[in-house]
């Protein structure tokens, strides 16, 4: 079978619904109703700028979740974990959502061979309450009367619809947002893995010039079957994709990892500092640290539970300005930090994890030739987790 | 797996989250989803909210009468004819507002009157009696966090944002990113440095701070208000407030307690009786029946077994709860409500929004109407929109506005002398937060100075002992920037407060040794 695709679905609402003619609502649609897989993880639009993960065996609550949201900027990691324990789910995965299963099942928390990845490219997420203040400022419009957005070549388009006054709909260019702090999160502009590789299919509109139709690249058997099951059962249309259609996609990639390596730098407010500058930066920021622990909990590759280190090494009783949590929590990431920024959007005091961890990270994992999230085998080079894995061996 | 939209009951600010509830086994499990689009908190929780699921983890309270297990109707008639079986003066009615909807204020209230019972109390009515009433809207208004984060300088008046009041400290935070000064007025420095300046308070001299009236000029006060608040020390603040041009925003415990002051115990409550008198009223046995509310009294008081000794005075006590309390044993009758995420109904925030819960239990305040009017969910509720003149409910939007007054306030006098803390004593000041309220304690241990370390002679691992008269408690401690004779404590002890939430206590080096320190979580 080769390797690339356009894939479209062949019922029409679904396809009017999807975000690029619905291939992927379609090939969850059909695996739950051939009994491939018992549920879905897909993810309900509360509003334009909400959405929230949904675990469903009911095909017409996925037809429901078509479309993209760029406001929701949630990591599906956890809730694998949680609920998809002893069923065998489908669902969405952007790049950082796959990486993120792909550490749990290093870590025996996820079972792969029960889980069915359909990777969605990402160009990124917006933070929801920044879309609302763009919307506002950039585009001016009433936040509450924006019912449609859509992000294309580069552009952010949103339609609005006041009452009385018809519907609007405006087009800016993502890099003049941003430029003035609007725009994606901080972790999804310096992210490069914009092609989700280490799912099973990787679908987006990158390489397809027709908005209804979705690029399908087979990444895994896994996906093929998947992929097959949803052309036998009558779901999903495909036809090979044009080698322009490649080759635009790998540019554009290639163009979206080149921006990313930018902002990293442009965000980076530690590199040009002095050694005591650096340290006061760091004391700074996690001085203010509650210990609420929410950057553990949401985080899609800590698989440690009340035993963890971080939390049984710290001792509230500690006078030390950073805590043992959070040091413990940097040294213990170094190898497997994927950048997602969920800590970072769930930290009640505003610390910048994303970069904390990403200049401790990223160092590391060069240093060890690892990247976390991107192939099951390769298992994750510090010493703890090894011994966990030979344990079980 | 279903979703529910939901809020957190740990403070006043009112935090956005899902709730995601999935059948397990025979039960059911509670997991918390960050609600990045909340407009309070952008899906960020302190401990307490991320905690949440171990709050609503706790064991449901049955329906009873006399101690046996009966159907909910049953119960609610017997309290119903016991209830009128009291004179309307020895009836009390009491709901801490931490987990209680405006209809269900609306609805309690309304139930107290049917009973003729004029001592309904929300914890704060005594407040209002010592201010003028163009000073009320200070009490029953709180202001957008907007406006801290606009603020050009801060003063926190004995509050330590980072603990009182989580969430808040972010909006500090920007403020000063902004250029914003900090200015601390507290017993001690703020661990964390959040203040460009501070100004120390020595625990007998608060009175001092008068001196220094000037420092409040222009700036934005923060100051907390709760039950047990010292009426001078609110006098201060006020005083403070208003003969300077400041504005002066109280951060305040329970949830829904801009909700009491709209519709349960606003100013015009005045000459209602408190939450302290009701319990001195049972303990004179002048009040002989209490109906509690949603209100777990000897968790979120300080001195619970006290509390509980004196609600054994009553002839009859309701509860009505979702989950059992320490009282509920000593409970007449017991009415089982629902946990407060699968309310429906609303809430005002510190704030000023007036935000929906996404539960459809309408149980609570069925059990209350049932007893009362007999009016449905909706009629209660669009008397709620009546009466904040509001046909449709925005989260994005601040409903309940304040607007600053000048008012008059006679300069306070201040009484230092604080009780037992002669000589060689030890100040205890505790520094309020969500667990504090709910009775659960997550440190075990009280923040000490290096100078009681050396003059106690501690090692790591030993433990302390607080002294009040007959009260003592054990407690882990660590080392904090403070002054020699001050000790912070975040959890309740079985120390009552003289004043405020400051008293004096003796303390000395325990004689156990290495105990293990027990995690809450
Ligand atoms: C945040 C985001 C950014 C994207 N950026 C790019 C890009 O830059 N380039 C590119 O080629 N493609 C991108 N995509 C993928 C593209 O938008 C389409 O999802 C993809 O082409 C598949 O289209 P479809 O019609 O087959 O999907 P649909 O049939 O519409 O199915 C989409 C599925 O994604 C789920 N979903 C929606 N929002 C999210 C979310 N935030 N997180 C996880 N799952 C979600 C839906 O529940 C639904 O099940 C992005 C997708 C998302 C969600
Ligand atoms: S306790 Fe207060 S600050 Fe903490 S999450 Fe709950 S509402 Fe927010």
């Amino acid at each position: 079978m080769p390797r690339y695709y356009l894939a479209w679905a062949k019922d029409e609402r679904i396809r009017e619904k999807g975000a690029n003619g619905g291939f992927v609502t379609a090939t969850l649609v059909s695996a739950l109703e051939t009994g491939f897989i018992d549920a879905a993880l897909v993810v309900e639009k509360k509003s334009v700028y909400e959405g929230i993960p949904v675990l469903t065996s009911n095909p017409e609550v996925v037809k429901e979740c078509a479309g993209s949201l760029h406001g929701a900027p949630i990591n599906l990691t956890k809730y694998v974990v949680d609920y998809g324990a002893k069923k065998r789910i489908g669902l969405p995965t952007k790049p950082c959502d796959a990486r993120g299963i792909i550490e749990q099942a290093k870590r025996r928390q996820v079972n792969l061979d029960n889980i069915v990845m359909i990777g969605l490219n990402c160009g990124g997420t917006l933070h929801p309450l920044r879309m609302r203040e763009m919307a506002a400022d950039f585009f001016g419009f009433d936040p509450d009367a924006v019912v449609k957005e859509e992000i294309k070549e580069g552009k952010i388009c949103l339609v609005s619809k006041e009452e009385g006054m018809g519907e609007k709909e405006k087009w800016v260019k993502i890099d003049a947002l941003e430029q003035k702090g609007y725009g994606r999160r901080d972790a999804c502009k310096s992210c490069v893995t914009k092609i989700p590789t280490s799912a099973d299919l990787a679908c987006g509109n990158w390489g397809s010039n027709d908005t209804q139709k979705t690029f399908v690249e087979v990444l895994t058997e896994k996906g093929e079957a998947i992929l097959k099951n949803a052309i036998e059962s009558g779901y999903v249309e495909i036809e090979e994709a044009p080698g322009e259609g490649i080759e635009k996609r790998k540019q554009i990639e290639a163009g979206m990892q080149r921006l990313a390596e930018d902002w990293k730098e442009r965000m980076d407010e530690v590199s040009a500092l002095s050694r005591s500058e650096r340290l006061e930066f760091y004391v700074d920021a996690l001085k203010n640290c509650i210990g609420c622990g929410a950057c553990k909990e949401v985080c899609p590759v800590c698989a440690c539970e009340a035993g963890a280190k971080c939390l049984d090494m710290n001792d509230a009783r500690d006078s030390y300005v950073v805590s043992m949590y959070n040091m413990l929590r940097i040294f213990h990431l170094m190898d497997s930090c994927i950048g997602c920024g969920e800590c970072e959007d769930v930290c009640p005091v505003d610390i910048p994890l994303t970069l904390i961890h990403r200049r401790f990270s990223e160092r590391m994992q060069r240093h060890l030739g690892y990247t976390p999230g991107m192939d099951v085998k390769e298992r994750p080079p510090l010493y703890e987790t090894e011994l966990r894995w030979s344990a079980e061996e | 797996m279903k979703v529910i939209s939901s809020i957190c009951p740990g403070c006043s600010i009112g935090c956005g989250l899902y709730l995601l509830e999935s059948e397990e086994g025979e039960g059911k499990r509670i997991k918390i989803l960050h609600r990045k689009n909340s407009a309070v908190n952008e899906g960020k929780l302190c401990e307490f909210g991320t905690h949440l699921h171990v709050y609503y983890g706790r064991e449901a309270l049955n329906n009873t009468a006399d101690g046996r297990e009966v159907e909910q109707n049953d119960a609610i008639e017997e309290a119903k004819k016991r209830l009128y079986g009291m004179k309307p003066e020895e009836l009390a009615f009491i709901a801490l507002p931490g987990t209680v909807t405006n209809e269900e204020i609306l609805s309690f209230a309304s139930l107290a009157s049917e009973f003729r019972c004029e001592n309904i109390s929300f914890g704060f009515e005594r407040f209002f009696r010592e201010i003028p009433e163009e000073a009320s809207y200070i009490i029953e208004r709180g202001l957008p966090f907007s406006e801290v984060e606009k603020a050009s300088r801060i003063i926190l008046f004995f509050v330590d944002p980072f603990v009182h009041y989580p969430l808040l400290a972010r909006r500090i935070l920007k403020a000063k990113k902004k250029g914003a000064k900090v200015v601390e007025v507290a017993f001690a420095k703020n661990e964390r440095g959040i203040a460009d300046e501070t100004v120390l308070v020595e625990p007998t001299a608060v009175a001092g701070i008068k001196e220094k009236k000037e420092i409040f000029e222009n700036s934005l006060i923060i100051g907390e208000l709760t039950p047990y608040t010292n009426l001078q020390f609110l006098e201060l603040m006020m005083w403070l407030n208003a003969s300077t041009a400041s504005r002066l925003f109280l951060l305040k415990p329970f949830l829904n307690v801009t909700g009491a002051f709209l519709f349960g115990c606003g100013y015009f409550s005045k000459r209602k009786k408190d939450l302290f008198e009701i319990i001195d009223g049972i303990e004179r046995e002048e009040i002989r029946a209490l109906y509690l509310l949603e209100t777990d009294l000897a968790g979120a008081m300080l001195g619970g077994e006290e509390v509980t000794k004196t609600i054994s005075k009553l002839d009859l006590l309701i509860e009505q709860n979702a989950y059992r309390t320490v009282l509920s044993d000593t409970a007449t009758i017991t009415l089982r409500s629902e946990p407060f995420f699968m309310k429906k109904g609303t809430i005002v925030n510190i704030e000023g929004r007036v935000l929906e819960l996404g539960g459809e239990s309408e149980k609570g305040l069925q059990v209350m109407e049932n007893m009362g009017k007999g009016r449905s969910y909706e009629e209660v509720h669009e008397e709620v929109k009546k009466r904040l003149g509001l046909p449709t409910l925005n989260e994005f939007v601040i409903a309940i506005k304040r607007e600053e007054r000048s008012f008059d306030m006679a300069e306070p006098k201040i009484e230092s002398e604080i009780e037992g803390a002669e000589g060689e004593g030890y100040f205890l000041w505790y520094k309020t937060n969500p667990f504090f309220w709910c009775g659960v304690r997550n440190k075990n241990f009280v923040e000490i100075s290096p100078a009681a370390l050396r003059k106690l002679g501690l090692f790591r691992g030993d433990e302390v002992e607080i002294v009040q008269g007959e009260r003592r408690e054990k407690m882990g401690f660590k080392i904090s920037e403070l002054p020699p004779n001050l000790i912070l404590a975040e959890s309740k002890l079985s120390i009552k407060p003289f004043k405020g939430l400051l008293t004096g206590v003796e303390m000395r080096r325990a004689d156990i040794k290495n105990k293990k320190i027990e995690k809450f979580l």
